[in-house]
């Protein structure tokens, strides 16, 4: 028992040390943004050097790091989104990630209106691209050749269930009529909103989709036939990209 | 300037889509959303043409399909063996045109069925409930009850998805049945009665079988009644009362009924394609 004791205080020593011969930009200075928090409402710019009366308590730092987590989860992303089964469109946000923020999660909301069904409804669609190249081409216009991935939908109502209700004998339906996966690939261009006249966006992409979901796949892989419209639908967006 | 028509542009792009998207089946809005491109309410103008074709006709010839689910092409060849044969009346599809009860599907089997050169109506099955698919069914077919006469038998079609209407509304309905036995009385003297499910099958409303088989023998001369659901070609005498109940097997089997029947009686055959 001591020595665990011992060790993990040498072991705390060690990090101190370490924390300690480092700069202090390098230490806070560890995300993409050089804001850090040194108080429980102050801001500091890090490249600027940090000077906090009475020098940074352990506190302050573990308030840092606990706010940079949280905000870590701020959206920043916004999404339109028109069709791709997911409602005639869909608002969402969301968050890209990776050493070329290749990776791209959303969660939309989409509006089914009513059409001849006895009521409009609502979805939620999470969402997971995958945008392995960017091509810039000029004047803060660029090219993403291809986007693809999959989202998986669920549709708010009475009328839909994840799994068969107990009425039904064992594996009588076996699907679900509330969620539904599936698969996409697009393109997309984006242009960059120059630093003078950024107000709320930094950067807007246009993009398409061909979605197929297994309604249509079934159909094709049944039949060995389909039309091209009856297993992939097109679905038109705007991301406006904000952090 | 140049803002101005960036955000003219935008805004042109995005009236597009919603434009196209009312339109077109390029665009999904939502497997469940209903939302029927092409013809609707068929039913009625099928029955109305049973009609017209049948009106003192003696003989009558149909043919009896059902459950022909995501098999469309066995559908479309049954649909061409139906088409080679002149001597048929009209089609009834006995339901389960679709899986998962989606728009799309109902448009795909609508539009398959569309191949037909007679006249047909297409009951409701189980499958066709899901989801938003009663209300795809309503608008595409129209009401699942309904009835028809042809030469001088009347054809009462009826919902019998009782497990998937859970009590909100009367499935097998008797008020619908008992009107049909005296509405039009003067212009048919016998009865088939069509429907998906069977009595005693597991979407029946078994707690009024009997109550079913009382209303249907209260028709005048009950011939026999069609069912599918199933998905094998059978014939029961469910109540051993001598009224044949004939079960029709799904698309992907191939098989389908031809009943011809005569002022002495009828006959039926099976139909391999």
């Amino acid at each position: 028992m001591r020595s665990l004791r011992y060790r993990l205080l040498a072991s705390l020593a060690a990090c101190l040390v370490a924390v300690g011969s480092a700069s202090a930009q390098d230490t806070w200075h560890r995300g993409d943004d050089s804001l850090v928090y040194v108080a429980r409402d102050t801001m500091a710019d890090a490249r600027k050097g940090i000077t906090v009366e009475g020098g940074v308590s352990r506190y302050d730092k573990r308030m840092h790091y606990y706010r940079k987590g949280w905000a870590s989860l701020i959206p920043t992303q916004h999404v339109l989104q028109f069709c791709g089964n997911m409602g005639l469109f869909s608002i969402g946000i969301g968050w890209e990630y990776g050493r070329h923020k290749q990776w791209e999660t959303q969660l939309l909301m989409g509006f089914v209106p009513k059409y001849d069904s006895d009521y409009a409804k609502i979805t939620m669609t999470l969402k997971q691209n995958f945008i392995p190249w960017s091509m810039y081409i000029d004047r803060g216009w660029s090219f993403e050749p291809l986007q693809c991935g999959l989202y998986f939908n669920t549709v708010f109502g009475h009328d839909f269930w994840v799994k068969q209700p107990v009425k039904y004998s064992g594996g009588y339906y076996p699907f679900s009529t509330r969620i539904r996966p599936n698969i996409f690939v697009g393109q997309r261009v984006t242009k960059m909103v120059p630093h003078s006249r950024r107000k709320y966006i930094k950067s807007l992409s246009f993009f398409y989709e061909l979605s197929a979901n297994e309604i249509g796949v079934m159909k094709f892989g049944y039949n060995g036939r389909a039309k091209f419209w009856d297993v992939f639908g097109l679905s038109l967006g705007l991301k406006a990209q904000l952090l | 300037m140049l803002t101005t028509i960036q955000r003219l542009l935008w805004s042109g792009l995005v009236c597009c889509c919603l434009a196209l998207a009312g339109c077109d089946t390029v665009f999904d809005v939502h497997p469940y959303d209903v939302h029927i491109r092409g013809e609707k309410n068929l039913n009625a103008k099928g029955v109305a043409a049973i009609e017209a074709a049948t009106l003192g006709k003696d003989t009558l010839r149909l043919a009896f399909i059902s459950d022909s689910h995501r098999n469309y092409n066995e559908l479309r060849d049954m649909v061409a063996d139906i088409n080679r044969r002149d001597s048929i009346d009209f089609v009834v599809h006995g339901g389960d045109v679709t899986d998962y009860g989606t728009t799309r599907e109902y448009e795909w089997a609508r539009d398959n069925l569309a191949r037909l050169r007679k006249p047909y109506v297409v009951l409701l099955g189980n499958h066709d409930c899901l989801g938003t698919g009663n209300a795809a069914y309503e608008s595409i077919f129209g009401q699942p009850d309904f009835s028809f006469i042809a030469g001088r038998v009347k054809f009462v079609c009826l919902n019998t998805n009782a497990i998937e209407y859970d009590y909100s509304r009367p499935v097998p309905n008797f008020d619908f049945m008992e009107q049909e036995v005296t509405a039009r009385g003067d212009e048919f003297d016998r009865t088939v009665v069509c429907m998906h499910a069977a009595p005693y099958s597991e979407q029946f409303n078994n707690n009024v079988a009997k109550v079913f088989n009382y209303y249907v023998m209260r028709f005048p001369q009950p011939l026999f009644c069609l069912y599918g659901h199933g998905h094998h070609t059978e014939q029961h005498d469910i109540y051993g009362n001598g009224l044949i109940y004939y079960e029709v097997g799904n698309a992907q089997k191939r098989k389908y009924y031809i009943f011809t029947i005569t002022p002495n009686g009828y006959s039926y055959e099976i139909v391999e394609v």
